[in-house]
């Protein structure tokens, strides 16, 4: 997946300007940067939720553009941040939906698809809450359906946007420790957004850091972050150390 | 409620049986009673003048009435579904108000065109939704914005259908007035309502699917704006169709769906035939209730439909969020 010459603008304010992103095929790369600063955007454009004033995005040399609705699913899925159904549907019916970009409308479940939707539920865990409803089921619980709706799309890419948002630190580290592992497993390209500067750093192969739609650093993600590039991302100061091998940051 | 959500089909089967035995009771309510065995025998084998001034004088009132109950009912779940609002109904957002101008204006001006009054009615619930959703249209879809705008734009359109009606005295479709249909409208309305009701039935999928985010659905390659698009289309027909023949019913299409959803829960393959049962079965009672409470006057069922529904559906309200904590 390649960004090239990337602009996109909110009412006229360029927000994100001529950015040139190349992400690694089947790693874990992870965009951080402070509130506002374009990562969340960014994410919206790779997923083709906005779509760019100049520039494109291209999977397999293709436009993102170019591709049709169902064709794109089939190629990325996304895990939103805020994530809300207006119904009692419960989650195998929910992770069924990611079956969708490959139906016609009034197309029934094949039983390869219901094969795909058990796999999905068994490698998030989930298998003994499939009749259950999304509403009774924990915070921590909901958000791996998502995961599992999304992998059910059966697709290369997988893009998330701050998954570990309302989650408790337990469940934050569940989390990465299921995406890592799809990662590594089932060898898909994950890129997603994060907060925690050192779950970005432990969990990922790769690190973009942006300020103001701009692109601050990139690279490995235990090569990249040192105090000044901290400081040049958040604007303030941040001790660091090494632990296990692994830069880290003092978020206190 | 609980039991009821389980067997939802077996519950949607009483409904039907219930709206059969309403509608003969219904069409047995006044001045001329005729029996079951008197009215299929007047209606298929032999003349009987019972029978046939009920034929020609409640039949067609009460085949109305239900037709319109159901459609209004199905207008106002589609544009919860739609504008992911629970507060949506065609009467709040002023499309009726649109129709009804269109309706209005048709009638003074146009009275020739009788049979496409509908489809004139229907082009001005149409504008009015456009407008609605235009105004709210803000970088998204904003769903407060939607029910203010058209709350606003629904007391601009009653007032202006008010002045229309001081002025023009001969028209009068304020409340209270005696409700006279005829087969025509019957007809006018099967025609129009009939092919709907059949595309909905395929319908229920896209409802469903309607009620995750629009992100979400994108990135599972749905056109949502297209599903967006057929079911505001269907709501506004459902809802300008009703208007043109029967006049503003208000609080149906809030009522019902809500009710609908205590009982059946949101599969909307249950909710979408509980919603146009209830609809017709509701008005029917209120109707005919209205009919009998200070004979030979009426009560609009309109009226009837809030002083019973508004009560009934805040005790529902209150039982089923009982359960539930």
């Amino acid at each position: 997946m390649k960004v090239k010459n990337l602009s996109f603008s909110y009412h006229q304010n360029p927000f994100i300007e001529n950015l040139n992103i190349e992400f690694k095929e089947n790693q874990i790369t992870t965009i951080i940067g402070s509130n506002g600063s374009g990562k969340s955007t960014l994410l919206m454009l790779l997923s083709r939720i906005y779509k760019p004033q100049t520039g494109f995005i291209e999977i397999n040399q293709q436009n993102i553009q170019n591709y049709k609705i169902k064709e794109f699913a089939q190629k990325v899925a996304v895990v939103h941040q805020k994530n809300q159904i207006n119904g009692d549907q419960d989650v195998k019916t929910i992770v069924g939906y990611g079956r969708l970009p490959y139906l016609h409308y009034s197309q029934k479940l094949s039983q390869e698809d219901y094969e795909i939707i058990d796999w999905a539920l068994e490698v998030t865990n989930l298998k003994e809450y499939k009749n259950r409803t999304l509403k009774s089921l924990s915070g921590g619980q909901q958000q791996r359906v998502w995961i599992a709706m999304a992998l059910a799309q059966k697709t290369p890419y997988l893009l998330l946007d701050e998954p570990t948002t309302y989650l408790d630190i337990r469940y934050q580290l569940e989390l990465l420790r299921l995406l890592k592992e799809i990662n590594q497993k089932y060898k898909i390209t994950i890129i997603m957004v994060l907060h925690d500067i050192n779950q970005a750093i432990q969990y990922s192969d790769n690190i973009i850091a942006i300020k103001k739609g701009r692109i601050i650093v990139e690279g490995k993600s235990n090569e990249v972050i040192t105090s000044e590039v901290i400081r040049e991302i958040y604007g303030i100061d941040l001790k660091m150390t090494q632990l296990s091998k692994q830069p880290y940051v003092f978020t206190v | 409620m609980k039991t009821i959500k389980k067997h939802a089909h077996l519950f949607i089967v009483s409904l039907i049986i219930l709206l059969g035995i309403v509608f003969f009771i219904a069409i047995n309510t006044g001045t001329i009673k005729v029996s079951f065995i008197q009215l299929l025998k007047g209606l298929f084998i032999e003349y009987n003048k019972d029978v046939a001034s009920v034929y020609q004088i409640r039949f067609p009132r009460v085949i109305v009435i239900m037709l319109v109950g159901c459609a209004l009912a199905l207008s106002g779940l589609l544009f919860q579904v739609v504008l992911k609002n629970p507060l949506a109904d065609p009467g709040i957002i002023g499309i009726s108000a649109g129709a009804q101008l269109v309706s209005i204006l048709v009638g003074i001006f146009l009275p020739e065109f009788y049979t496409v009054k509908p489809l004139l009615t229907c082009l001005g619930g149409f504008l009015t939704f456009i407008l609605i959703y235009s105004l709210s249209w803000k970088s998204g879809l904003k769903t407060t914005r939607i029910i203010l705008v058209g709350v606003a734009i629904h007391y601009t359109l009653t007032a202006i259908i008010s002045f229309i009606e001081s002025i023009s005295s001969s028209i009068s479709s304020s409340v209270g007035s005696v409700i006279l249909y005829t087969w025509n409208d019957v007809q006018l309305l099967i025609v129009y309502i009939l092919p709907i009701l059949i595309i909905l039935c395929f319908l229920t999928k896209a409802c469903d699917l309607l009620g995750l985010e629009d992100r979400t659905l994108l990135s599972l390659g749905i056109n949502v704006n297209f599903y967006r698009f057929i079911l505001s289309l269907l709501a506004v027909l459902l809802c300008s169709i009703s208007v043109s023949i029967s006049g503003i019913l208000s609080f149906v299409g809030l009522l019902i769906p809500h009710l609908s959803r205590l009982f059946v829960g949101n599969k909307h393959c249950y909710l979408i035939p509980t919603s146009g049962l209830l609809g017709a079965l509701i008005l029917l009672i209120a109707d005919t209730l209205g009919r009998v409470i200070i004979a030979p006057y009426e009560i609009t069922p309109a009226i009837l439909m809030a002083v019973i529904g508004g009560p009934l559906f805040i005790i529902l309200l209150k039982r089923s969020s009982m359960h539930e904590s």
